[in-house]
């Protein structure tokens, strides 16, 4: 470039940086991302599991938080603003978060979902006799052999977003995985340790059919699987002959819905009333039912306490 | 002692004077009519003597009654005709200020309902709901609920405007008797020779007192014409009154 | 077979028998007052007091969390207080009962809102708060009872001065200074038979047994009183039948005794006596006179 005017060279010059600029762009975007990747699950049990994978390199947010109900969650602006922030999004799926789709299209978030129970054998609601609604059953976390496979689609899902620390989720994974194992068989040992012909239980929220199929307890609910459904007279009336013909003991509480339709059937038929059951959600961090595995064991421990 | 004292009343509405300084007195036993053109000032001047308005300026002395002791008919009764009450238990609420809101009838209450529903020609017509009464029937009735109030004033406001001949003639005769009774009746007219014929003393209204005393001497032509010259409208642009408040 | 079908339901189960006397304890006590909300034309109130009461709840949930008692009090307060306060409105200024009473559930009902978001818990409160007529405990039902018994007694003695309220309130105000006082005890009475009423047994209950029977009843009979016992048979009976349908039919119960309403209601406007379209239409022969 001997000879060029001053001009053409300072253009070249930039134009060689724009290019450079350009070309750098992309491969950084596909660099590791210098901070945390920000993820968004729908339900405290998804938060929890997502924060053991996803261990230092993930910050979770829950939308449905400790206690509340998802069946009849609303979501707020501030959701949507978490939702647009996000990296990667978790969802339960099978029917649980009707109100997830819309939101997400409204937050207008670029980040991918990942649907938990995806390779999961899903389970239909049965209402105690007929089949009134061929619902399907969303709460599959009670079962733990199900929550490995949840462990595994997030494990692929936050490496797919975050490929860079594929090798810390899996580890991450497989420890958690460990624990699970062993969760499982202390809930075996503690049914095995139930006299079979006891293994029933009422509670009033149709949440726990996973756990039944797995480990062989009965659960028989008054109400549907969402917490809108009102029972009939029929139903009610049911439940209590049932639990005199079968002579069931326990009736269970859970954290949500309202507990005097349990209280009153356990008055009539003389049952027991257990403590409060964990379905839908964890407790406070500090509670009883803080994270996933502690949930578990505070279901069956109580569940052993009343029926034992 | 007058029954009624009116010292220089003013009564009105937003500042508008519809009687403007009236100053007299009314006897007990006064059967007094008051005439006067539409906005006359009539049916202000009754509410003022039941308390519902506060006069503008002066006052409304009363010979130690209660305006809840005041018999008063008002000229359209805000009654919902479609309420389902019978004519024996409308005019029965007569009873209102001796029996109270609680107290049961004795059998000399319900001997007294039943004799006030003869006297207005209404026997017949005790289990009728109202909304099925005539406006002549009607007005029956609210005399028979008067008549068991016994009433030491009475007040009327147009009591015989849009009903029959008849119920007129026979509600006058009503009239007559309290006027016997010694009690003191009030009523708003606009019928000049019914006035003429059974009211003794007339106060003719038109804002301002035009005339008041025996009716002969009130009701003359040129009293008439001078009432119906009065400006029926209110004037938006009035000065404030010139003559000094009491 | 009729006992099996009419009486053994309740024989059997304490809960039908629960049921039935919180059912029977209601249809006493809220159908008078719905008598009279109807003919002052009301009968809307019912819904608008359902969600005017949120404030309360949402103050009582922040005070004591989900206790039933702090947050159906709070209700009945914030209840009383836009009751009477539209009540008071409406006499005191040119604004009628219906516009007073919308303008202030609306308020109420946002400002509920309001404290719930920035408490920021999702949980539904007034979900929550809203019983069932198939799981009265026994606080429900000594709820619903003392309402019941109170609403009487008080409608006893308010009656001359409320039906004189309604039918001629100039005549009232010229005879008496009771009309204000008897106005507002009445309001009070419409809120503690909702409240107490939704507590027990839910917003759809507590609210149709309050007013269906009397729309019912006002095809059947002339007389105030008249009206009212009607109206107390209608919820009665719609109770009991209600409940039978929800236990044969396996039926959600609430609806199922409203629905049973409905059908009087239907069968009431064609036929009834005093009004009904069909008795009008069959031409019978005038009376003498």
């Amino acid at each position: 470039m001997v000879g060029e005017p001053a001009v053409m060279t300072r253009r070249r010059l930039l134009a060689a940086a724009a290019a450079a600029a350009l070309l750098a762009a992309p491969a950084s975007a596909r660099a590791a991302p210098a901070r945390k990747l920000k993820a968004v699950a729908t339900i405290s049990v998804l938060g929890d599991l997502v924060k053991n994978v996803g261990g230092d390199q993930v910050d979770v947010t829950t939308l449905v938080g400790p206690n509340a109900d998802a069946h009849i969650f609303s979501p707020t602006p501030g959701d949507a603003r978490m939702v647009a922030a996000a990296d990667i999004v978790f969802v339960n799926g099978l029917g649980l978060e009707g109100w997830m789709t819309r939101l997400i299209v409204a937050s207008g978030t670029k980040a991918p979902t990942v649907v938990v129970t995806k390779g999961i054998a899903a389970r239909k609601v049965d209402e105690g006799g007929a089949q009134r609604r061929a619902e399907i059953d969303p709460h599959a976390w009670q079962s733990v052999a199900n929550v490995k496979i949840y462990v595994a689609n997030i494990r692929d899902g936050l490496a797919a977003v975050d490929p860079a620390h594929q090798a810390i989720y899996d580890a991450n994974a497989q420890a958690y995985l460990g624990k699970l194992d062993e969760l499982e068989r202390e809930v075996k040992a503690a049914i095995a340790g139930i006299p079979a012909g006891r293994r029933k239980i009422i509670t009033n929220h149709a949440a726990f059919g996973y756990f039944g199929d797995a480990y062989g307890v009965e659960f028989i609910a008054p109400e549907g699987v969402s917490t809108d459904a009102e029972p009939s007279a029929k139903d009610i009336a049911s439940i209590i002959a049932q639990i005199r013909r079968q002579k069931i003991p326990a009736v269970f509480l859970e954290n949500i819905t309202d507990p005097r339709l349990i209280r009153e059937i356990a008055r009539e038929t003389g049952a027991a009333i257990g403590g409060a059951l964990y379905s839908d959600a964890l407790s406070e961090p500090g509670g009883p039912a803080g994270t996933y595995i502690a949930m578990m064991r505070h279901n069956v421990h109580e569940m052993t306490k009343a029926l034992g | 002692m007058p029954e009624l004292r009116f010292r220089n009343l003013t009564l009105g509405y937003e500042r508008h004077p519809a009687v403007h300084h009236l100053d007299g007195t009314v006897e007990n036993g006064a059967l007094l009519a008051i005439v006067g053109p539409n906005g006359a000032g009539k049916s202000t001047l009754f509410k003022g003597i039941m308390g519902e308005i506060k006069p503008l300026a002066g006052a409304v002395e009363r010979d130690g009654f209660d305006t809840r002791d005041v018999a008063y008919l008002p000229q359209a009764a805000e009654i919902d005709r479609s309420f389902p009450i019978s004519v024996y238990d409308m005019v029965a609420m007569g009873l209102w200020r001796s029996r109270g809101p609680f107290g049961g009838f004795s059998r000399k209450d319900h001997a007294g309902i039943e004799a006030a529903i003869g006297a207005v020609g209404l026997t017949g017509f005790e289990e009728r709901v109202i909304g099925s009464l005539s406006g002549g029937q009607m007005q029956r009735m609210l005399f028979a609920r008067l008549l068991l109030q016994d009433a030491r004033v009475i007040v009327l406001d147009e009591p015989f405007t849009a009903i029959d001949a008849k119920t007129s003639a026979d509600l006058l005769g009503l009239v007559e008797d309290w006027h016997r009774e010694r009690r003191t009746v009030l009523a708003a007219l606009h019928d000049i020779d019914l006035v003429k014929a059974s009211f003794p003393e007339t106060m003719l209204l038109a804002r301002e007192p035009v005339a008041w005393g025996a009716t002969a001497t009130v009701l003359t032509p040129e009293n008439l014409n001078k009432a119906r010259r009065m400006c029926e409208a209110f004037d938006e642009y009035a000065e404030a009154c010139a003559v000094a408040a009491e | 077979m009729l006992y099996a079908t009419l009486i053994a339901p309740f024989a059997e189960f304490e809960f039908m028998r629960r049921a039935l006397v919180g059912i029977l304890a209601l249809a006493l006590g809220a159908p008078p007052v719905g008598v009279f909300l109807m003919l002052r034309r009301m009968s809307l109130i019912g819904d608008a007091m359902a969600h005017a009461i949120l404030p309360g709840a949402a103050i009582g949930f922040l005070i004591a969390g989900l206790s039933l008692f702090a947050m159906a009090g709070a209700g009945l307060i914030a209840g009383f207080l836009i009751a009477i306060g539209a009540g008071l409105i409406a006499r005191a200024t040119q604004l009628k009962e219906d516009a007073s009473l919308a303008a202030f559930f609306l308020i109420s009902l946002a400002l509920g809102v309001t404290i719930v978001s920035v408490k920021g818990s999702n949980i539904d409160l007034l979900h929550f708060l809203f019983g069932s007529v198939l799981a009265i405990d026994d606080p429900a039902l000594a709820l619903i009872a003392g309402v019941t018994s109170v609403s009487l007694v008080v409608l006893a003695l308010i009656w001359r001065p409320l039906v004189l309220e309604c039918v001629d309130p100039g005549y009232l105000h010229s005879v008496s200074r009771a009309g204000g006082p008897a106005h507002i005890a009445f309001l009070a009475l419409v809120v503690m038979n909702l409240v107490g009423g939704f507590q027990a047994l839910g917003t759809l209950l507590a609210v149709g047994v309050m007013i269906l029977p009397a729309v019912i009843a006002r095809f059947w009979a002339r007389d105030i009183s008249a009206i009212i016992g009607t109206a107390i048979a209608c919820g009665a009976i719609s109770g009991y039948a209600g409940l039978l349908l929800s236990y044969h039919a396996n039926l959600p119960s609430g609806p199922a005794i409203i629905l049973v309403a409905g059908a009087l209601y239907a069968i009431s406007v064609m036929f009834g006596p005093v009004g009904g379209l069909i008795w009008h239409a069959l031409r019978r022969r005038h009376l003498e006179a």
